[in-house]
């Protein structure tokens, strides 16, 4: 390499970084961690490569940018390897006073966390940033997330320096999403952030989306805005007496082609083929538009419209025969297939599911790429606020359903391979705010291949074969699910006393576990799902 | 509660008959000279401490306590691990030569956060103990005395506190008042004080009645004077005994609720916190090092607590024989 | 008598209104509420806010203090007691389906420590000095002084983890019937929830049944002739065991406190567990209605306790 082709690659370097967004390495306010220079002293004060090897038993990815890898995230983010006298550098030129002790909240439970932020205390700590960790409890949501009534200049109202997080998508605008104007807890505004966002959104085209990833991904990596700290990968274990004859992997956390009905399990003792999982409700079921695909016995038992692949791509119908989106992609079309029943074999009507889009848009915890979809549909505004009796956008002719939507949506296709329907006469009388609370929730009645049999909340629930379920019925003959989080504490026990054929886990520590049982085969996944810190950039009083 | 009320308490009065002086007559009363002189409170207390001493569990409890409690006083010397200082790539290590008691799974010494653990699990322990105790002996020596709208409140306000099973209070204040290191002292303060308010006002309601007290009050002594330096005094053995016993409640609860994750951030190693990994299978299963050493010393330390206290019943208590 | 008990009975009154009323006002002041705790943190910025404040209207929680205390404790005097926030599931029928779970584990736990704690006590009382009765002091220090989470534990780690013995946690699979299914679940729990309780019992046999042994109708029983087993057996333990039955019913706090503990440690699904992630949730009302039934269960078990031992033993004083 000679001297020349090096000018031109460090010119061309800085004039790639000024040309998008220039860095100014000095504080925009009187926080220290408004200073670029602090922030990135910090992402290259932590080991996260050695910290994913032991803390995460190599179960995790070390991030490097927000994104997971793939087509949408650009090769060329600054990687911030562990450098701690680079940090003392960058440090000392912003003039750190060591004497400020930095409060650094988290809010997962579990022992991996913990240990977490035992690792960043000590790793801060070694180039002369004090912090102290807690966890936060009580109305979380208030204490993350409650944005400053002036998102330029704040201050914030959440009083945090630091906070240990993480974006879990389903569709990738939603790991930027929050960088709208007006959104962000801890950020000042950036304006070209707004601009990209309503970018991403605003089309189908994937070509146009990628542009957007790729400089807003560069826009947070120089600046270091947030610092992204690892992948999450999800493992589905299942014991050697499962087989999915064929069947996909895919993000377990959502719906997707698994093809359930078609897999078998060794019969046990008594010759009945039971499959054991856990996830089940402990009080209630959830309603299915919550957390889309986490419970798993939710799974079983509802059906969605359209299907999606393990990468949570549309492929297809489920429960729609065939379905199709207007050239513009503000209408959206589908016919349900003929015949479909409710486990209580009553029919599975058009009515159905305009009842359900309607609760789903009001349900105020409904997934938010879902929700966001069903917000954009004609009318939803006055539905929501009750002047309207009904969704505007929403029409049905025999079995074909018509939705217009007054905005473009770019995941519409994908909010309805996730999108369960629920038995509207079960509902009569139910305020849909409060759908939750309703008593279907303790034994639903689904669409799904596996109807719910017996439930002992908290104890187990049973779910039984659908005879005439539209794909064949199921061969397993018996699930039974325990009750758990989607963390299951007792994972491992239940997997050594074969109580676990399936399931999946997010807890790296889990894994080298239900590996060394010689029955039990774990697959990873990778999921769009970042564990990352996010910085307070706004002047705040201090704990 | 009328439990504590066995009918062993009654005293017989004996009246001497009148009869001839004899040599034992003289010497008793040079020792009532002494008693009456004031010298003869260091002779019971000698009495008190000689029979502690000759109770071998107590003194067993006492060396243990002395040993656990300097040893997390000195940690710095004892061990030159910082109980915070982390090791990735030593996580996990079985105990050694180098590492007493193994290390953990971020690499941390156990040994030094065991000790340094200690500190805080002390701390709260007795700290909240005492907190209660002069909470408890204040308003109970007073109102015991004087009576009053005081005590007649102090007295409802420790019915009320006293009707919950101690867990579900304290789980309800730790829920309403987050989780720190002083909240839960608070806490355990709140929820302490009643029984030892109790015991102390009883005290002082049998106390009142005695003559040398209608004697000082026939002084033109001021109430709270007689009730804080001249009752209280009588008082102390039992209200010493209540500190030790609370003081191990205090501590076991305290594991507890760290166990559970409802009592000290974690980011402070205090012994319920080193526990607190247990609750993985995993350490539970494969990692003994990390949780059974820690719960042998808070066992070991509690254990030695309580024969204290009852070291200390039997010494100052004369009803409570064998 | 009977004035007695009615008059501890309307002291109770005002007393459960107060512990009402203060729980109330306690979690009140606590930070959040049901709905927050519905929000996934991972997406918490991403919810609409006018949509959550919906849901609190719709659940009541936007109306004042005093309305929403005086509806529940309204209710709660007509037996209702309301419904749980979390999932709009009736508390009565959360208690209902938890209770017996935590019944079988406290019964199991009393019968056996009342047994085997005064059975020892006893032991230790007769052989009054000896190595066995010093032993016996020391384990029974050892059982109060251990964490009952820490003997959970290492019961988990030996029984179930190296030994297989039995299931780690859990009451009941599909299939089991009978109280002899869950035997294998029950085991552990109740035996390290027996050892707190035990101690107490064997201390308070221990006392009583000296306390009988120096009574003057011992020593008549005695100087008859009658052998010494005897003499023990028939009149010494009958008299010790009386006051280790009414202790029974001041155990009950301990019983509350350490299955909570348990509960927790063994998954096992009683009240104690529920209770746990009630708080965990602020889930008001199931909080309050566990917090005010363990109440009320201490206070009747003292009053009951209170009338027994007037009964049994009248030289006991009524009242202060």
């Amino acid at each position: 390499m000679t001297f020349k082709t090096l000018i031109a690659a460090g010119l061309a370097a800085l004039l790639s970084t000024t040309a998008i967004a220039p860095v100014l390495a000095q504080p925009i306010n009187e926080n220290p961690l408004s200073d670029p220079r602090v922030r990135k002293a910090i992402a290259y004060a932590l080991d996260m490569e050695t910290i994913v090897e032991t803390i995460f038993e190599g179960q995790a990815v070390r991030a490097v940018g927000m994104l997971p890898d793939g087509p949408n995230k650009p090769t060329d983010l600054i990687r911030y390897d562990y450098d701690p006298d680079k940090a003392r550098a960058l440090l000392a030129e912003a003039g750190w006073d060591s004497s400020r002790v930095l409060d650094v909240v988290y809010y997962y439970t579990d022992q991996a966390t913990a240990d977490l932020m035992a690792a960043m205390q000590a790793y801060l700590a070694d180039v002369g940033i004090s912090m102290n960790y807690r966890l936060v409890e009580g109305d979380v949501a208030s204490q993350i997330s409650v944005v400053p009534d002036d998102p330029v200049n704040g201050p914030s109202k959440v009083t945090w320096d630091m906070l240990y997080g993480a974006r879990a998508a389903l569709a990738l605008q939603e790991y930027f999403n929050r960088y709208a104007y007006g959104l962000k807890p801890m950020i000042p505004n950036i304006p070209r952030m707004n601009e990209l966002v309503a970018k991403v959104n605003g089309t189908t085209d994937p070509e146009v989306q990628r542009e957007g990833y790729f400089e807003m991904e560069h826009i947070i990596n120089e600046n270091v805005y947030q610092i992204p700290l690892y992948y999450q990968q999800l493992y589905t274990y299942e014991s050697d007496r499962l087989d999915r004859n064929g069947a996909p992997y895919g993000n377990e956390q959502y719906n997707y082609n698994w093809g359930v009905e078609n897999w078998t399990i060794a019969p046990d003792a008594s010759g009945k083929a039971v499959m054991y999982t856990n996830a089940g409700p402990s009080q209630f079921f959830e309603v299915p538009w919550q957390n889309l695909g986490i419970w798993v016995a939710n799974k079983f038992a509802f059906d969605t419209i359209l299907e999606a692949d393990g990468a949570l791509t549309p492929i297809g119908g489920e429960m729609a025969e065939s379905y199709s989106v207007s050239e513009d992609g503000l209408t959206f079309t589908f016919t349900l297939k003929d015949g479909l029943t409710w486990h209580d074999g009553s029919p599975i009507t058009a009515d159905d599911v305009i009842w359900s889009i309607g609760a789903a848009t009001k349900f105020p915890v409904t997934q938010p790429v879902l929700q966001a979809t069903m917000k954009k549909i004609e009318g939803a505004d006055a539905f929501i606020k009750g002047e309207a009796e009904t969704l505007s956008g929403v029409s049905a002719e025999g079995n074909t359903i018509t939705i217009k939507f007054a905005r473009l949506d770019p995941n519409v296709l994908l909010s309805f391979s996730q999108f369960a329907p629920l038995p509207s006469k079960q509902f009569e009388g139910v305020d849909p705010v409060t759908l939750q609370q309703a008593a279907f929730w303790q034994k639903p009645i689904g669409s799904g291949p596996f109807k719910i049999d017996e439930v002992v909340m908290n104890d187990y629930t049973t779910l039984v074969p659908f005879e005439g379920y539209h794909k064949g019925t199921p061969k397993i003959e018996q699930i039974i699910a325990r009750p758990s989080s989607d963390n299951d504490g007792n994972l491992l026990v239940n997997a050594q006393a074969g109580r676990a054929d399936f399931g999946y886990t997010k807890a790296a520590g889990d894994v080298p576990g239900l590996e060394a049982l010689a029955y039990m085969n774990v697959y990873p996944v990778d999921i769009p799902y970042t564990r990352m810190l996010w910085i307070n950039q706004f002047p705040h009083p201090t704990r | 509660m009328s439990i504590n009320q066995t009918p062993t308490d009654q005293t017989r009065i004996h009246t001497p008959a009148p009869r001839r002086r004899t040599r034992l007559d003289a010497q008793f009363d040079r020792i009532r000279a002494r008693e009456e002189a004031g010298l003869a409170r260091s002779g019971s207390g000698s009495r008190a401490v000689r029979k502690f001493l000759n109770n071998r569990l107590a003194v067993f409890g006492l060396v243990v306590f002395s040993i656990i409690l300097l040893a997390s006083i000195l940690a710095p010397i004892l061990t030159p691990y910082d109980p915070n200082r982390i090791n990735l790539r030593a996580i996990l290590q079985p105990p050694s030569w180098e590492h007493w008691f193994g290390t953990d799974r971020t690499g941390r010494d156990l040994f030094a956060r065991v000790l340094y653990g200690g500190r805080i699990s002390i701390l709260v322990g007795l700290g909240s103990a005492l907190l209660a105790a002069i909470i408890g002996v204040l308003i109970g020596v007073y109102s015991g005395y004087v009576g009053g709208w005081l005590d007649a409140l102090a007295m409802r306000v420790s019915e009320i506190v006293m009707a919950f099973p101690q867990i579900i209070l304290v789980l309800l204040l730790v829920s309403i008042l987050g989780q720190s290191l002083v909240n839960l002292m608070l806490i355990f303060t709140l929820t302490g004080w009643a029984g030892i308010y109790r015991m102390a006002r009883a005290r002082m309601l049998s106390i009142r009645e005695e003559e040398y007290v209608l004697a000082l009050r026939s002084f033109g002594l001021s109430r709270p004077l007689i009730a804080y330096k001249h009752m209280l005094p009588n008082a102390l053995g039992p209200i010493m005994v209540n500190i030790t016993l609370s003081t191990a409640a205090f501590i076991l609860q305290e594991a507890g609720l760290s166990f559970l994750g409802l009592g000290v951030p974690l980011s402070i190693p205090t012994w319920g916190n080193i526990l607190n990994v247990a609750q993985d299978i995993r350490v539970l299963q494969t990692a003994w090092w990390i949780w059974l050493p820690v719960g042998a010393v808070i066992s070991l330390f509690v254990l030695s607590v309580n024969f204290i206290g009852d070291g200390l019943r039997d010494a100052t208590d004369p009803s409570q024989q064998g | 008598m009977l004035t007695y008990i009615i008059r501890r009975i309307l002291i109770l009154i005002p007393m459960a209104f107060a512990i009402c009323f203060l729980v109330y006002l306690g979690l009140e002041l606590t930070p959040g509420d049901a709905v927050s705790h519905m929000i996934n943190p991972d997406s918490a910025g991403s919810m609409d806010p006018a949509q959550l404040e919906a849901l609190r209207q719709s659940l009541g929680l936007g109306q004042p203090f005093h309305v929403r205390f005086w509806a529940w404790f309204t209710n709660l005097m007509q037996g209702n007691f309301g419904y749980s926030m979390s999932g709009g599931v009736p508390i009565a029928s959360i208690i209902a389906t938890r209770l017996p779970a935590t019944l079988e584990l406290a019964a199991v736990a009393l019968v056996f420590s009342t047994l085997v704690g005064s059975l020892l006590g006893v032991l230790s009382a007769l052989k009054r000095g000896s190595k066995t009765d010093s032993a016996l002091t020391v384990v029974g220090m050892l059982g109060v002084s251990i964490p009952e989470f820490f003997f959970g534990l290492v019961a988990i780690w030996v029984f179930a983890l190296n030994l297989g013995w039995f299931p780690v946690g859990g009451r009941s699979m599909p299939g089991y019937v009978t109280f002899w299914d869950r035997l294998p679940h029950l085991v552990m729990p109740a035996m390290v929830l027996s050892i707190m309780l035990t101690a107490g019992v064997m201390r308070y046999a221990r006392s009583s049944m000296l306390d009988a042994l120096s009574r003057d109708f011992i020593k008549t029983a005695r100087s008859k002739g009658l052998p010494e087993w005897r003499v023990n057996l028939l009149h010494g333990f009958r008299v010790a065991l009386t006051p280790v039955v009414v202790l029974i019913g001041f155990r009950l706090p301990v019983l509350i406190g350490g299955s909570v503990i348990i509960e927790q440690v063994f998954q096992w699904p009683g009240i104690g567990n529920e209770f746990i992630s009630a708080v965990r949730s602020q889930d008001y009302p199931v909080v309050m209605t566990i917090a005010l039934l363990s109440v009320m269960a201490v206070l009747l078990a003292s009053l009951i306790v209170d009338v027994l031992t007037a009964v049994i033993d009248p030289r006991v004083r009524l009242g202060d």
